[in-house]
C-alpha cells in the first residue's frame, strides 16, 4: 500500500514537473541555456576550423615562396592561389601571387590583382611600386610617375627608407628615359637627404645626377664614394666624367687616372683621360707656359685647325664666319705665313688671334663636319673652356 | 477614431474600466503581457534566429570540411579526385536521400512553402538533419549547387521544431516557418534585408504584420550569430562602382535582355529534364547522382573547375577582371549545364549560388564585349558581374524586389541601383513573356502539390470597398437630433434600417421599429443617440479591401463608407449583399 502511495507521489512530482517545464517562462530558460551550450559547441568548431584554414594557408604561401625564391614562377602562381583559398584578403598573398604572375609574364592578371590590392590599400608602397613599374613598362609614364611618386610617399612594413629610396630611383631612371631633366634633378635632391653615406647608393647618385646634367651634384657624390674607397672604380671614373664635363681638366684628369689604375680595362675612362691630357697638353693658355712653349702649342694647334678645314672639304661660303668678311679657309690661309716661331715670340697678340681663329675653325667644322676626335676634340673643347675669355 | 479593425473594435466594444498606470504596468502584468502568445513568438523567432544562425555556420564549415577532404587543399585539383569525388558523394547521396530523408531532394524553398500552406508549419527535425549532411557533402564534392536554399530549409525546420516544443497555437505554427526560413536564409547570405525580402516575396507572399516582425528578429539575430563566427565583410569585395553617363544605361538594358533569355534557357532546362529523370526507373535514382556528379568532374578536368560547388570565389575573381569575356561567356553556358544535372538528378542543394554564378560570369561577360566595341564605357567588370547577379535573379527566381536589394547589400554601394533596376526590369518582362509560369511554381506542381502563386497573387486584382458600396441614398439621422424630428424624415427612407452619425464622431445604426416603438413609449422628446442600442459600429474606407467589409456585414446590415478626409462625411453604405454581388460579378469574370 505504501508502495502504491509512494509510486503515486513520484507520478505526481514527475507530472507536475512537466507542467512545469512545459511553462513558457521556464522553456524560455531553458532555451536559452541550450542557445549558450551550442554557442560554446560552435566556438570551439569554429577555433578549430579557422585554425586548420591558417595552417593550410600558411603551408600553401610557405610553398609559394619558396617556388619565388627559385624563380619557378607557375607553381609559385598555384601555390599562392591555393594559400589565397584560405585567405582571400592578405594582402601578402596576393602581393606574393601578383609578382609570381608577374615572373610568369602574366601581366595583365597580375595588374588586376595589384589594381584590387591598390583599391583596398592605396596607401601600400610595394604595390604601388610593382603598379608604377607595370605602367613604365606598358608606356604609360604619367601613371607610372603617379604610382611611383606614391610608393615614394607610401608605408612600407619594414624598413621604410631604402624602400623609398629604391622606388625614387626608378622614378628618376624613368624621368631621364623621359628626357625629364628638371623633374629628375629634384627628386635626385630629394634622393640626396635619404642616401647614407654608403658608397655604392653614392655612385648610383651620381650617375643619375650626371645623368641628368647636374655634374657638379654629380661629382660631389662620386666624392664621397671616392672618400669611402679611393679605388673604386666606379666612382673614380664617374668623378673623372662628372668633372670632365664641368671643364674641371686637372681634377679630371686625377681622377681618370685612378680609374684606369684601379680599372684597366674600362676603356670609356681611358678614352676620356687621353682627351683630359690632350686638353690639358695643347692649352695655350695655362699659366705655366714660357713664351717659346706657348707659341709651339699654338703653332701645333694652327697646324690641326688646318688640316681640319682641309679633311672637312666643306665650301669656303659655307663658313664664310661673320657677314662679308673672308671665309675661315682664307683666313687661315692669310695667316699661316705669320705662324712662325719668331713672329709669335715679337707679336703676343699674334698668338690670340692665331687662337681666336683655330677656335672658330674647330667650332664651325664641329657644326658642318663630323664629330671631331682626337687633338680637334681637345682643340674644341679648350675653345668652349676660355669661351668669353 | 473607428478604423474598421480587430483592435478598435476591442475598444468600441469592450469599455475598459479606468485603470491607474500602476495597475496597468504592474509586474506581474507585464510578465503575463510578455508570455502572450504573440510576444511569445517575437521572442522564440530572436532564438529562432540564434539557433538557425549557429546551424548555417556549422552547415557552412560542413561544407567547407567535405571539400578540404573530397576535392584536396589545393587550387589545383588532381583529375582523378574531380572525376571521383562528385561520383562517388552522388552515390552515398543517393542512398541517403532514398532511404533515410527523402524530403531533402532539391532546393528546399518549395518544402518550406509547403509547410506554410499544407502541413501547418510542420517540417520534420530529421529533414534538418538530411538537408544539414547530404547538401554539404553534394555542395563540397563540386556538385553545381549553393548552400542558400538549403540553409533556408534548415533555419525553417529548426524553426518548426521550436515551434512544436513551445506549443504554438496553428495560426502561429503556420507563421514559423517563414520566420526560420528568413533566418537560415539572412545567415547563409549575409544579407538580412534580401532574406526577409524573399521570404516575403515568394514564401508568405504578402506584407502582414503580424510577421514582419518576427521575421525581420529572425533574419537580424542569425546574421548576427554567423557574422560572430564567420566575420562581417560581404560575401563579395565589389570594386567601386560609377555610373557617369546616364546613356549608359542602355548598356545595362542589353545585360538585362541577355540575362532573360538566358534565365528562360536555365529555367526551360529544368522544367525539361526534372520530370524526365523522375520518371525513370526507381533504380536509376541511385545512379542519378553520381552520373551527374562524373559530368561535372568531366567539365572540370577539361578546363573549368570553376563549376564546381557554389563557385563564390571565382565570382569574385570575375569581378575583378580576371577572366577573359570569352571565358566568362563559357562559363555562364557551363555552369547552366552543370546546375541543371546537379539538381535534375535530385541531388540535394541549392539555386540561388549557382544562379548568381551565372548572373556574373554573363555580366561580366556581356560589360566585357560592350567594353570592346565601346571602350569609352566607364562600369568595370565588377559591376556589370554584379549587376547580371541581380540580372538572374529577378529573370530565373523571379523575385524583383529581392534581386534589386540582394545587389545592394552585397555590393554596399546605392549608386548601383539605378542599371541595377533598369536591367531587371528588362530580364523579368523577357522571363515572364517567354516562361508565364516562375520556376518555384514549376516544380511544386511537378511534384503534385498546388501551392499559391506568389508572382499570381502579387498581381491578382484586388477588390475594394468602392467596388462593392452604394450611394447613401436614404437619410442620416443626427444623434443630436430629438426622435420627433428624427420620425418625420425616416418615412422618407426606402430600407428599414438607418444610419446614425454621432457627435463628436463615430457612426451607429438604427431600425425605423425601433425608433417607433420609442416613440410609442412615449419617448418623442429625447435626442436619438439615447435612444440606440448599439453604441457604435465599425466604419470603412473606400480604398479597404472587400474582404475587410466581410468581416462587418454580418454583424450590422448596412456599414457605412466614409471618407479618410472628414469621417462624418458618408461616401457610401454596403452591405452583405453588395459584397457577395460583388464578389459572384468578379468570380464570373
Amino acid at each position: 500500500m505504501a508502495e502504491i502511495q509512494d509510486a503515486n507521489q513520484a507520478s505526481q512530482k514527475l507530472f507536475n514537473l512537466h507542467l512545469y517545464l512545459r511553462q513558457r517562462p521556464v522553456m524560455l530558460g531553458l532555451l536559452s541555456a541550450l542557445a549558450v551550450m551550442f554557442f560554446l559547441i560552435v566556438t570551439g568548431l569554429s577555433n578549430i576550423f579557422y585554425a586548420q584554414r591558417q595552417a593550410l594557408g600558411d603551408r600553401w604561401f610557405h610553398r609559394g615562396v619558396s617556388d619565388l625564391e627559385a624563380k619557378r614562377y607557375q607553381a609559385a602562381v598555384t601555390n599562392f592561389r591555393s594559400a589565397l583559398l584560405y585567405s582571400r584578403d592578405d594582402s601578402n598573398y596576393q602581393l606574393n601571387l601578383a609578382e609570381a604572375l608577374l615572373g610568369a609574364n602574366q601581366t595583365a592578371q597580375a595588374y588586376a590583382y595589384l589594381l584590387n590590392l591598390w583599391d583596398r590599400e592605396p596607401e601600400n608602397g610595394q604595390v604601388n611600386l610593382e603598379l608604377a613599374r607595370i605602367e613604365a613598362a606598358k608606356g604609360q609614364p604619367q601613371r607610372a610617375i603617379r604610382y611611383y611618386h606614391d610608393a615614394v610617399y607610401a608605408v612600407w612594413p619594414n624598413q621604410q627608407e631604402p624602400e623609398r629610396v629604391t622606388a625614387r630611383l626608378e622614378l628618376v631612371d624613368l624621368l631621364l628615359r623621359l628626357n625629364a631633366k628638371a623633374q629628375a634633378q629634384a627628386e635626385l635632391i630629394a634622393l640626396q637627404q635619404s642616401v647614407g653615406e654608403d658608397p655604392a647608393e653614392q655612385v648610383r647618385l651620381g650617375e643619375l645626377f650626371v645623368r641628368s646634367g647636374d655634374y657638379e651634384r654629380g661629382l660631389a657624390a662620386y666624392r664621397v664614394a671616392v672618400k669611402a674607397d679611393q679605388h673604386n672604380p666606379r666612382a673614380l671614373a664617374g668623378a673623372g666624367e662628372a668633372a670632365f664635363m664641368l671643364a674641371q681638366y686637372p681634377l679630371a684628369e686625377q681622377y681618370l687616372e685612378g680609374a684606369a689604375e684601379a680599372n684597366p680595362n674600362d676603356k670609356t675612362s681611358d678614352e676620356r683621360l687621353k682627351t683630359t691630357e690632350m686638353v690639358l697638353k695643347m692649352d695655350p693658355y695655362r699659366s705655366i707656359l714660357s713664351v717659346d712653349e706657348r707659341s709651339h702649342v699654338v703653332m701645333r694647334a694652327f697646324a690641326i685647325a688646318g688640316q681640319r678645314l682641309t679633311k672637312c672639304g666643306v665650301p669656303n661660303d659655307a663658313m664664310s664666319g661673320e657677314g662679308t668678311k673672308p671665309s675661315l679657309g682664307d683666313r687661315w690661309t692669310a695667316m699661316k705665313p705669320q705662324i712662325t716661331l719668331a713672329q709669335l715670340s715679337r707679336q703676343p697678340e699674334l698668338a690670340d688671334k692665331a687662337m681666336d681663329l683655330i677656335f672658330r675653325i674647330e667650332k664651325q667644322t664641329n657644326t658642318f663636319c663630323e664629330t671631331p676626335t682626337g687633338p680637334d676634340m681637345a682643340l674644341l673643347l679648350i675653345a668652349k673652356l676660355h669661351e668669353g675669355n | 477614431m473607428a478604423e474598421a479593425n480587430p483592435e478598435t473594435e476591442v475598444l468600441l466594444n469592450h469599455q475598459t474600466p479606468a485603470m491607474g498606470w500602476i495597475g496597468e504596468h504592474s509586474p506581474r502584468r507585464l510578465w503575463r503581457a510578455v508570455f502572450r502568445e504573440e510576444r511569445f513568438f517575437l521572442v522564440l523567432s530572436v532564438f529562432i534566429g540564434i539557433f538557425s544562425g549557429l546551424a548555417v555556420v556549422c552547415f557552412r564549415f560542413a561544407i567547407d570540411w567535405a571539400r578540404l577532404y573530397l576535392l584536396g587543399t589545393g587550387a589545383v585539383l588532381t583529375p582523378q579526385r574531380l572525376l571521383l569525388a562528385p561520383t562517388l558523394a552522388g552515390l552515398v547521396i543517393a542512398v541517403l536521400v532514398i532511404h533515410l530523408f527523402p524530403a531533402t531532394r532539391g532546393s528546399g524553398v518549395n518544402q518550406t512553402k509547403a509547410a506554410v500552406y499544407i502541413y501547418n508549419g510542420y517540417i520534420p527535425f530529421r529533414t534538418a538533419i538530411g538537408k544539414f549532411i547530404t547538401a554539404a557533402l553534394a555542395i563540397g564534392s563540386g556538385h553545381s549547387l549553393g548552400p542558400e536554399d538549403p540553409s533556408l530549409q534548415i533555419g525553417a525546420s529548426l524553426a518548426s521544431v521550436l515551434g512544436r516544443k513551445m506549443r504554438l497555437s496553428r495560426d502561429r505554427m503556420r507563421l514559423i516557418a517563414p520566420v526560420g526560413a528568413a533566418a537560415g536564409l539572412a545567415a547563409a547570405f549575409n544579407a538580412p534585408i534580401s532574406a526577409v525580402l524573399f521570404v516575403i516575396e515568394e514564401v508568405i507572399g504578402r506584407w502582414t504584420a503580424g510577421i514582419l516582425g518576427s521575421v525581420v528578429a529572425s533574419a537580424v539575430s542569425s546574421v548576427v550569430v554567423m557574422r560572430w563566427f564567420l566575420g562581417s565583410e560581404s560575401m563579395f569585395r565589389i570594386p567601386a562602382v560609377e555610373l557617369r553617363r546616364p546613356s549608359e544605361l542602355l548598356a545595362y538594358a542589353v545585360l538585362g535582355i541577355v540575362g532573360g533569355f538566358a534565365s528562360v534557357v536555365f529555367a526551360s532546362g529544368i522544367s525539361t529534364f526534372r520530370p524526365i529523370c523522375k520518371a525513370l526507373p526507381r533504380w536509376t535514382q541511385y545512379f542519378q547522382p553520381a552520373i551527374a556528379g562524373l559530368f561535372i568532374g568531366i567539365i572540370a578536368v577539361m578546363g573549368a573547375p570553376q563549376v564546381m560547388g557554389a563557385g563564390y570565389e571565382f565570382i569574385d575573381q570575375a569581378m575583378h577582371g580576371q577572366f577573359t569575356w570569352q571565358f566568362l561567356a563559357i562559363l555562364a553556358g557551363l555552369k547552366i549545364l552543370a546546375t541543371l544535372l546537379s539538381f535534375v538528378s535530385g541531388t540535394p542543394g541549392g539555386m540561388f549560388a549557382p544562379t548568381l554564378f551565372i548572373g556574373a560570369m554573363l555580366g561580366a561577360s556581356v560589360g566585357g564585349v560592350q567594353h570592346f566595341f565601346f571602350p569609352h564605357l566607364t562600369g568595370s567588370a565588377g559591376t556589370y558581374a554584379l549587376v547580371g547577379m541581380g540580372v538572374l535573379f529577378a529573370g530565373f527566381l523571379r523575385v524583383p524586389m529581392t534581386s534589386v536589394f540582394m545587389v545592394l547589400e552585397v555590393s554596399g554601394n546605392y549608386s548601383i541601383v539605378v542599371p541595377v533596376i533598369v536591367a531587371n526590369t528588362f530580364a523579368y518582362v523577357i522571363a515572364r513573356g517567354l516562361q508565364p509560369v516562375p520556376i518555384f511554381d514549376v516544380l511544386t506542381r511537378q511534384d503534385g502539390l498546388d501551392l499559391p502563386s506568389m508572382e499570381e497573387l502579387r498581381e491578382e486584382d484586388i477588390l475594394r470597398v468602392e467596388d462593392a458600396m452604394q450611394p447613401p441614398d436614404g437619410i442620416v439621422l443626427e444623434a443630436q437630433q430629438s426622435l420627433e424630428k428624427a420620425l418625420e424624415e425616416v418615412d422618407r427612407s426606402r430600407g428599414e434600417d438607418l444610419l446614425v452619425r454621432l457627435t463628436p464622431s463615430g457612426w451607429s445604426t438604427v431600425t425605423k421599429e425601433h425608433l417607433r416603438s420609442m416613440a410609442a413609449a412615449g419617448k418623442r422628446a429625447a435626442r436619438v443617440g439615447d435612444l440606440l442600442l448599439v453604441p457604435h459600429i465599425a466604419f470603412l474606407h473606400p480604398d479597404h479591401p472587400l474582404e475587410t467589409a466581410l468581416r462587418y456585414v454580418d454583424r450590422w446590415p448596412i456599414v457605412p463608407v466614409v471618407s479618410r478626409v472628414d469621417y462624418r462625411k458618408l461616401e457610401g453604405i454596403v452591405s452583405k449583399r453588395d459584397v457577395l454581388d460583388r464578389y459572384r460579378e468578379f468570380g464570373e469574370g
